[in-house]
C-alpha cells in the first residue's frame, strides 16, 4: 500500500483545486464585462439588470479581448485551476485571482489577472513569449503541456502576446459587434397580464376584479402587493409543494411510506392496523367486509392518507418554512420535523401532540415537532443524544430525504453527497467528470484509488468527508435509515468532515446539523435556492456556463449566460439580507425582465444578437398539472385525466413518477399533441352546452351572446358575436384584443365558416350532439348550428399556444 | 402557402409537419400515409442495460484470474468469429448466451475494449448515449437520428428510460403503456371510440385550417426565438399527431409481461407505422455491486431475450432488415469480485451491433487477461498495443453518424465529436 502521508500535500492541492473547480466550473459567479476593446479606461453600461432595468456605471475596466477570449476562454477554465493561492502552482509568479469568488471586487481581480497575463506575454524567452511556451508544457512547466500549439486556446494567446508586445495580430476582428443593453428592443408583459400569469401559475385562479383594478391603477406595484396575498393562499403551498418535489422527488422513494419509519425503532408505525375492521375476525368473517364495503373504503383511505402524509413530510417543511417566512436555511437546519395527526402515530407521539392539532382527524395538518432519540424495540438506546432528542437537521436528516437517496456498500453515502451538492449549494457534482487517461489502470494501481491516486482524490477529498457524516445513517438493506455500519466506519475514506475542517468528536453525534449549520453559511446556498425558485418560475433550469471555445457564438452566449447569472446573484443578496425569506426570491423573480419578457420590438438580426436573446421569455410548456389547475380555474371544474391516480395521460403527458420518471417533458411529442387534441375536444364537449344553460351572469364562457345570434344576420349580430370571441380570447387566452384584432378576424371566420358549412351540408341536425350537447339527459336545440359551432370555437382556442404555454 | 413552403419557414424549430389539412378525415388518413412524413427507415433502436454489465460473461469472455465463478477458460465457445461465456447452465428464464450467438452471430458485430473513461453512472451513461463526456447539452444519437431524419413523425424518438437528453432538436416521447398508443390514435372521438366524434368533419377541417392560418401569419412575425420554436413544436405535435391512427393496426392485442417486450411492441408498432425513427430501450439493475453472478445470470438472459423478441416481432411486421441495433451499457464490471461476491464499476467494457448496413461475425477490439483495454490500429481495426488508439464512445458515435448519413446534416454538426480523422474507424461496420 502506498503511503497514504507521501500524498498528502498533493491532496491538499487538489482538494484546495477542487474547490476552485467547482466554483469555477459551475459558475457561482462569473465576471461580467463588456467594455469595448482597447478602452481600458472608457465607462460602460452593466448588463445586468435589474427591477429598475440598472443602467449604472461600468463595472469593469478590461478590455473585451482579454475579458472574452483570454480569460472566458482560457485564463479561467485552464490556467486558474492551478495558479491561484491554493492551488498546485501557488508558489509560481504567475498568480491568478478568481473574479467568481468575490463579487464586489471583480473588476479588482480581473485587472491583476490581466496584468499577469500582459507580464507572462511579454516575458521572452528567447524568441518566444513565456506564455505560450509554458503553456504548451516548456521551460519545466509543471502542470506540462496544457494547450496543443494547433488548439484554440493557444491560438488566443498567441494573439494577446501579439496585441501585448504591439505586433500585428492577424487573427479575425472581434469588435465589429457593439453589444447594446441586453433588454433594448425587448418588450415586457403587461402588468395585467402578469397578474394573470402570476395568480395562474402560483395560486391556481384567475386575477380578481379588485386585484385587476388595483394593476390598472398602481400597476407593477400593485403586483408586487398582490404577491403578498397570493404567497399566503393554500394554492401557492400546494404549488410549492409540487415544485420542490420536482427538485428533491422525496416522493419517490422505494416501497410503502410508512418504510421511512424502521421496525427497529417505530413501534407503531402500522399504528392503523388496529383499525381493520377485519382484524379478529375470522375468514367467514372476512367475507362479509369486502373492500366495497363502507368500513373498507374508510379504512383504506385512512391507510392512504397516512401514507400520502409519510411522504408529503419533507415537503410539508419546505412550506412551514416559506409560510412562516422563516430562514429558509431551515430546509438544512431545522431542529424539527413536520407531522400530522396520522404520521404523529407512527413516530409513537400523537399523544403527546394531540392538543397542538386543531383536527385531529385532519391527515394533512401538519405542525413542527421534535422526536426523541431513538431508542430499540427492546429499550435499549440506540442513539446518543446529551440532549435527549434526535438532532434534527431539516431535510439532511429527514428520514424521508434519506431514504430516497439511499446508502449502500458500495456508495457509502456518496449518492447522499451528491445530492446535498445539487439541492443545496446548486452543484452537480456529475456534471464535468473529469476524464481521466485510462481509469482502470488507476484503479488497478493504487490499493485505495479514492485516497491515493490523485485522478480519484480531485474529487473523493471533498465528497468522502460528507459521506463521513452520514455514517450514523447507513441501514443497507432498506428497512430503516439510522444505525452505523456494524464494521465501523471505513478506514479508507478521508475522515468525516466539510472542506478542510475534520468533524469534532463530540459533534459526531448531531454531524448533520454540524454540516446543516456550514451549509447555511455557504454563499453558494442562496444562489442554488435563487436557482430553484427560478426552476419553479421557469420550468427549467438557469443556462449552464459556455463548454465549445469553439463556437463562433461564444462571446454572445457567455453574455447571454452572464447577464442571467447577475440577476440570479443579485436575488440571492436580497435574498441572504431578508434573512432568507424565500417569498422576496418568488417577487424578485416574478418582477425580473427575465420573467416579464414578452416580445421583441424588432427582429435581431446579427446573429450575435440573435443568441444573446435566444433563451428569454418564460415560455413554457404548462405541465400536466399546471394545465389541470388552469382548466378547473377557467371552466370551473376540473378534467381530471391529467392526474388523477388512475391516470394514463400524467407520464404520456410529460410528467413524473418521482422515481423512474423524474424529469418533465418541456417539448410537446406527437402523442401529447394527441393529448391537447383529446382534451380541447372533450373540455369543450363538458362545458359549452352547459355554459349556455346558464344564467348569463353566471357564465364563464358565453356572458353576452345566445344561440340565437346568427353570423351575417346583419352588422349587429356579427358586432356582438366579435365581442364574444373578445370575450372568449380574454378568459381562455389571457389576451385583451380588440374587436377588429386579426386574430378575432380569424376566430370569427371559423365561427361563420362552421355555420355557413352546417347550412350547406344536408342532414344536419337541428338539435346539439348527443355526446357533448346534453344537459341534464336532454340534448339542447341547434337550430343554426351555433352551438356546436362556439363549442369549435372553444376547441380550437384549447389547442393554442397561448393556452398551453405559460 | 404551399406545404413544402412552410416547412421550409418553419424550419428554423427543426421540426418539421406531417398529415396536410383541408381535407375530409378520411382522405387525410389516406394522405397521411402516403405522406413523406411517413418514415420508412431505417429505424434505430438502443438497447441499454442500465447500471453496467459483466462483459466476461457475455461477449468478453475470461475464466482466468478467477475473474468468473461461473466457468472456466475452457469452457468458452465459440461461434463463429465470437467467443462467449457459456451461461445456459446457470439461467432460469431468458436467453442463453449460447442460443443468442448461434441465432444472431452472423449478423453480430462485438467491439470489446471500449473505454468509458470513467466509472459512475451519471457521466457514463451520457457518455456512452451521446459520444460526449464533458457536456449536458448534447443529444443521444436516437434522439439525434430522430431530429435529422423524422422530426415530423410524431414518436420520433421514443424513450422507455436511460440518459434521453435530446439537445432541444425533437421533443422527446415516453409511451409506457401500448394501449395507451390505441387511445390517442382517436383523439377526435369521444373516449377513442371512431364512430362517436366530437364534431362533425367539417367542423374539424375548419379548426384545422384556422389553426395553419395562424401559423402561416405567425411566420412573418417578429417573435422571441422560444416563441419561435414553441409555436412551430406545438403546431407540429398536434398536426402530426394525427398520423397516430396509422399505429393502431399494429398494436398487438396482448401484451407480453417482458419488460423489454413490452417496450419493444410499442417502438415496433410505431416504426412500422411509419411515425417512429428510434427508440431507447431500457433495462436495469446490472448493478451488480453484490452477488454479480446471481444477477448478471438474470438480467443478461432478459437482455438477450428482448432482443430476441424484437428482432422476431420485427420479422412478422416484415422490418427486420431497416433495424438498425445497438446493444449497450454504460459500464463494465471489475476483474475482481468484492467481499459481498459482486463486482464494482469497470472503466471498460463492450458494445454490440447488428442490423442495416453492418457486417456481422466480426469480433473488434479486445481486453487483456486483466481485462484491461488493448489499443487498435483505427484503419486495420487489429490490435496495436503501441501505437494503437484507445476506442471511446465519440469514436463509436462518430461511425454511427455515419453509418446513419447524418454526419454532415446541421444538427450533427451542432453537436461535432471532433474525432480526428487518423483516429476514424473507417472499417468499423465492414
Amino acid at each position: 500500500m502506498q503511503n497514504v502521508h507521501d500524498n498528502s500535500k498533493r491532496v491538499q492541492v487538489f482538494a484546495a483545486t477542487l474547490l476552485l473547480s467547482l466554483a469555477t466550473l459551475w459558475q457561482i459567479n462569473v465576471v461580467t464585462v463588456s467594455t469595448a476593446f482597447g478602452d481600458e479606461e472608457s465607462q460602460q453600461p452593466s448588463d445586468a439588470p435589474s427591477k429598475a432595468d440598472h443602467k449604472g456605471p461600468m463595472c469593469f475596466v478590461v478590455d473585451n479581448f482579454f475579458a472574452d477570449e483570454v480569460w472566458a476562454k482560457v485564463g479561467e477554465r485552464t490556467c486558474l485551476k492551478c495558479h491561484n493561492a491554493k492551488g498546485d502552482a501557488s508558489e509560481s509568479t504567475f498568480l491568478l485571482r478568481d473574479p467568481s469568488r468575490d463579487r464586489l471586487n471583480r473588476a479588482v481581480a480581473m485587472q491583476h489577472n490581466r496584468k499577469a497575463f500582459a507580464r507572462m506575454a511579454s516575458a521572452m524567452e528567447g524568441d518566444k513569449s513565456r506564455l505560450l511556451q509554458k503553456i504548451v508544457g516548456n521551460l519545466d512547466h509543471g502542470g506540462n503541456e496544457v494547450l496543443k500549439v494547433d488548439s484554440t486556446g493557444y491560438q488566443i494567446l498567441d494573439r494577446f502576446v501579439h496585441r501585448t508586445n504591439g505586433t500585428p495580430d492577424n487573427g479575425p476582428a472581434i469588435t465589429d459587434y457593439d453589444a447594446p443593453p441586453f433588454f433594448d428592443g425587448v418588450e415586457m408583459i403587461s402588468p395585467q397580464r402578469l397578474l394573470r400569469r402570476v395568480t395562474l401559475s402560483l395560486a391556481a385562479r384567475l386575477p380578481s376584479k379588485s386585484e385587476r383594478a388595483e394593476v390598472n391603477q398602481d400597476g407593477l406595484k400593485a403586483v408586487d402587493v398582490i404577491l403578498d396575498q397570493v404567497m399566503q393562499e393554500d394554492a401557492f403551498y400546494e404549488r410549492l409543494q409540487e415544485a420542490f418535489n420536482d427538485i428533491l422527488l422525496t416522493h419517490g422513494y422505494d416501497g410503502v411510506a410508512e418504510g421511512a419509519l424502521s421496525y427497529e425503532h417505530f413501534k407503531s408505525r402500522l399504528w392503523y392496523q388496529d383499525r381493520d375492521p377485519r382484524k379478529g375476525l375470522n375468514e367467514e368473517e372476512k367475507k362479509e367486509l369486502p373492500y366495497s364495503h363502507p368500513k373498507m373504503i374508510a379504512y383504506t383511505k385512512l391507510i392512504r392518507e397516512y401514507r400520502e402524509g409519510m411522504r408529503r413530510e419533507p415537503l410539508e417543511l419546505v412550506t412551514y418554512i416559506v409560510r412562516n417566512e422563516r430562514p429558509f436555511t431551515e430546509v438544512v437546519t431545522a431542529n424539527y420535523i413536520m407531522v400530522s395527526p396520522y404520521t404523529s402515530r407512527g413516530y409513537g407521539i400523537y399523544e403527546e401532540l394531540v392538543d397542538k392539532f386543531k383536527d385531529s382527524d385532519d391527515p394533512f395538518q401538519f405542525i413542527p415537532t421534535k422526536i426523541n432519540a431513538l431508542q430499540n424495540r427492546n429499550g435499549r438506546t440506540a442513539q446518543e443524544s446529551p440532549t435527549g432528542f434526535y438532532p434534527h437537521a431539516g431535510l439532511l436528516s429527514s428520514f424521508q430525504y434519506l431514504k430516497r437517496y439511499p446508502t449502500t456498500e458500495t456508495n457509502r453515502n456518496r449518492l447522499r453527497v451528491r445530492m446535498y451538492f445539487q439541492h443545496f449549494l446548486g452543484i452537480d457534482i456529475m456534471q464535468l467528470a473529469p476524464r481521466v487517461n485510462d481509469a482502470a489502470a488507476i484503479t488497478e494501481k493504487y490499493e485505495i484509488p479514492t485516497m491515493q491516486a490523485s485522478d480519484c482524490v480531485v474529487c473523493h477529498k471533498v465528497m468522502d468527508p460528507i459521506a463521513g457524516l452520514f455514517q450514523d445513517y447507513y441501514v443497507v438493506d432498506g428497512k430503516g435509515i439510522f444505525g452505523p455500519r456494524k464494521d465501523g466506519w471505513y478506514e479508507d475514506m478521508f475522515e468525516p468532515g466539510l472542506e478542510e475542517e475534520n468533524l469534532p468528536a463530540e459533534e459526531r453525534w448531531r454531524s448533520l446539523q454540524w454540516l446543516g449549520e456550514r451549509t447555511a453559511k455557504d454563499p453558494r446556498f442562496a444562489v442554488a435556492m435563487v436557482e430553484h425558485v427560478w426552476y419553479i418560475l421557469f420550468g427549467r433550469r438557469p443556462l449552464l456556463p459556455l463548454e465549445d471555445i469553439d463556437d463562433p457564438l461564444f462571446s454572445a452566449k457567455r453574455r447571454a449566460y452572464q447577464v442571467q447569472r447577475s440577476e440570479i446573484e443579485r436575488i440571492a443578496d436580497l435574498f441572504a439580507k431578508a434573512e432568507f425569506n424565500l417569498k422576496v426570491v418568488f417577487k424578485e423573480l416574478v418582477q425580473s425582465s427575465f420573467y416579464r419578457v414578452d416580445g421583441l420590438a424588432v427582429a435581431a438580426k446579427d446573429p450575435r444578437r440573435k443568441a444573446e436573446l435566444d433563451d428569454i421569455g418564460v415560455v413554457r410548456l404548462l405541465t400536466p398539472e399546471q394545465l389541470e389547475r388552469k382548466l378547473t380555474a377557467l371552466f370551473g371544474q376540473e378534467w381530471g385525466r391529467l392526474t388523477h391516480r388512475e391516470s394514463k395521460f400524467k407520464i404520456l403527458y410529460g410528467g413524473i413518477d418521482s422515481k423512474a420518471v423524474t424529469e418533465r417533458m418541456t417539448y410537446p411529442s406527437g402523442a401529447m399533441g394527441a393529448i391537447q387534441r383529446i382534451m380541447s375536444n372533450d373540455i369543450a364537449c363538458k362545458n359549452v352546452a352547459l355554459d349556455f344553460t346558464k344564467e348569463p351572469s353566471h357564465r364563464n364562457l358565453f356572458p353576452n351572446i345566445e344561440l340565437n345570434v346568427v353570423p351575417g344576420d346583419g352588422p349587429d349580430a356579427d358586432a356582438q358575436i366579435r365581442q364574444a370571441i373578445v370575450h372568449l380570447h380574454e378568459h381562455l387566452l389571457g389576451r385583451e384584443h380588440s374587436v377588429d384584432h386579426p386574430e378575432v378576424e380569424r376566430t370569427y371566420q371559423l365561427f361563420a365558416g362552421i355555420v355557413s358549412d352546417a347550412k350547406a351540408t344536408q342532414g344536419i341536425e337541428k338539435i346539439g350532439s348527443y355526446s357533448c350537447d346534453r344537459v341534464d339527459g336532454k340534448r339542447l336545440d341547434d337550430l343554426h348550428y351555433t352551438l356546436r359551432a362556439w363549442r369549435g370555437v372553444v376547441t380550437y382556442l384549447l389547442r393554442q399556444h397561448d393556452f398551453l404555454y405559460e | 402557402m404551399q406545404r413544402r413552403d412552410f416547412l421550409k419557414l418553419c424550419g428554423s424549430a427543426g421540426l418539421g409537419l406531417a398529415a396536410p389539412v383541408g381535407l375530409s378525415p378520411i382522405s387525410r388518413v389516406e394522405a397521411a400515409s402516403a405522406d413523406s412524413s411517413n418514415y420508412d427507415g431505417p429505424y434505430y433502436v438502443v438497447f441499454n442495460a442500465s447500471g453496467g454489465w459483466d462483459t466476461t460473461y457475455l461477449m468478453d469472455p475470461k475464466g482466468i484470474n478467477e475473474m468468473n465463478r461461473l466457468y472456466k477458460e475452457g469452457d468458452i465457445l465459440t461461434q463463429g468469429q465470437h467467443r462467449l461465456a457459456p451461461n445456459a447452465a446457470h439461467i432460469e428464464s431468458g436467453m442463453s448466451n449460447e442460443n443468442f450467438f448461434k441465432k444472431f452471430g452472423d449478423d453480430l458485430l462485438v467491439l470489446n475494449g471500449l473505454d468509458y473513461s470513467v466509472n459512475n453512472h451519471s457521466p457514463c451513461s451520457r457518455y456512452m448515449a451521446t459520444g460526449k463526456l464533458d457536456s449536458l447539452a448534447y443529444p443521444t444519437f436516437a434522439a439525434l437520428i430522430a431530429a435529422c431524419q423524422g422530426a415530423d413523425a410524431p414518436l420520433a424518438f421514443l424513450t422507455f428510460g436511460n440518459y434521453s437528453s435530446t439537445g432541444n432538436l425533437v421533443p422527446m416521447a415516453r409511451v409506457p403503456y401500448l394501449n395507451s398508443l390505441n387511445k390517442l390514435a382517436n383523439a377526435d372521438a369521444v373516449n377513442g371510440v371512431a364512430r362517436s366524434r366530437y364534431h362533425d368533419d367539417f367542423v374539424i377541417d375548419r379548426i384545422e385550417s384556422a389553426l395553419q392560418e395562424q401559423m402561416n401569419a405567425r411566420v412573418s412575425q417578429v417573435r422571441l426565438s422560444r416563441v419561435e420554436r414553441s409555436q412551430s413544436m406545438l403546431y407540429a405535435a398536434q398536426l402530426n399527431s394525427k398520423a397516430l391512427e396509422r399505429v393502431t393496426p399494429y398494436v398487438p392485442k396482448s401484451s407480453p409481461k417482458e419488460r423489454l417486450s413490452r417496450q419493444a411492441d410499442i417502438a415496433l408498432a410505431s416504426f412500422k407505422a411509419g411515425v417512429c425513427v428510434s427508440a431507447n430501450l431500457n433495462i436495469g439493475t446490472f448493478d451488480s455491486h453484490a452477488n454479480n453472478d446471481v444477477d448478471q445470470m438474470k438480467l443478461l438472459p432478459e437482455l438477450l431475450a428482448g432482443v430476441d423478441y424484437l428482432i422476431k416481432r420485427s420479422e412478422e411486421l416484415q422490418i427486420r432488415e431497416k433495424l438498425v441495433i445497438v446493444i449497450q451499457s454504460e459500464m463494465g464490471r471489475t476483474p475482481k469480485y468484492n467481499k459481498n461476491n459482486g463486482k464494482d464499476h469497470w472503466s471498460i467494457g463492450s458494445v454490440m451491433f447488428m442490423g442495416h448496413g453492418i457486417q456481422g461475425n466480426r469480433v473488434l477490439g479486445a481486453t487483456d487477461e486483466k481485462q484491461f483495454l488493448v489499443p487498435i490500429d483505427p484503419k486495420t481495426l487489429l490490435i496495436d498495443e503501441d501505437g494503437g488508439i484507445r476506442v471511446r464512445p465519440e469514436h463509436i458515435h462518430s461511425e454511427l453518424r455515419i453509418l446513419a448519413g447524418i454526419e454532415d446534416h446541421k444538427f450533427s454538426k451542432q453537436f461535432p465529436l471532433k474525432v480526428p480523422d487518423q483516429e476514424r474507424l473507417t472499417d468499423l461496420w465492414g
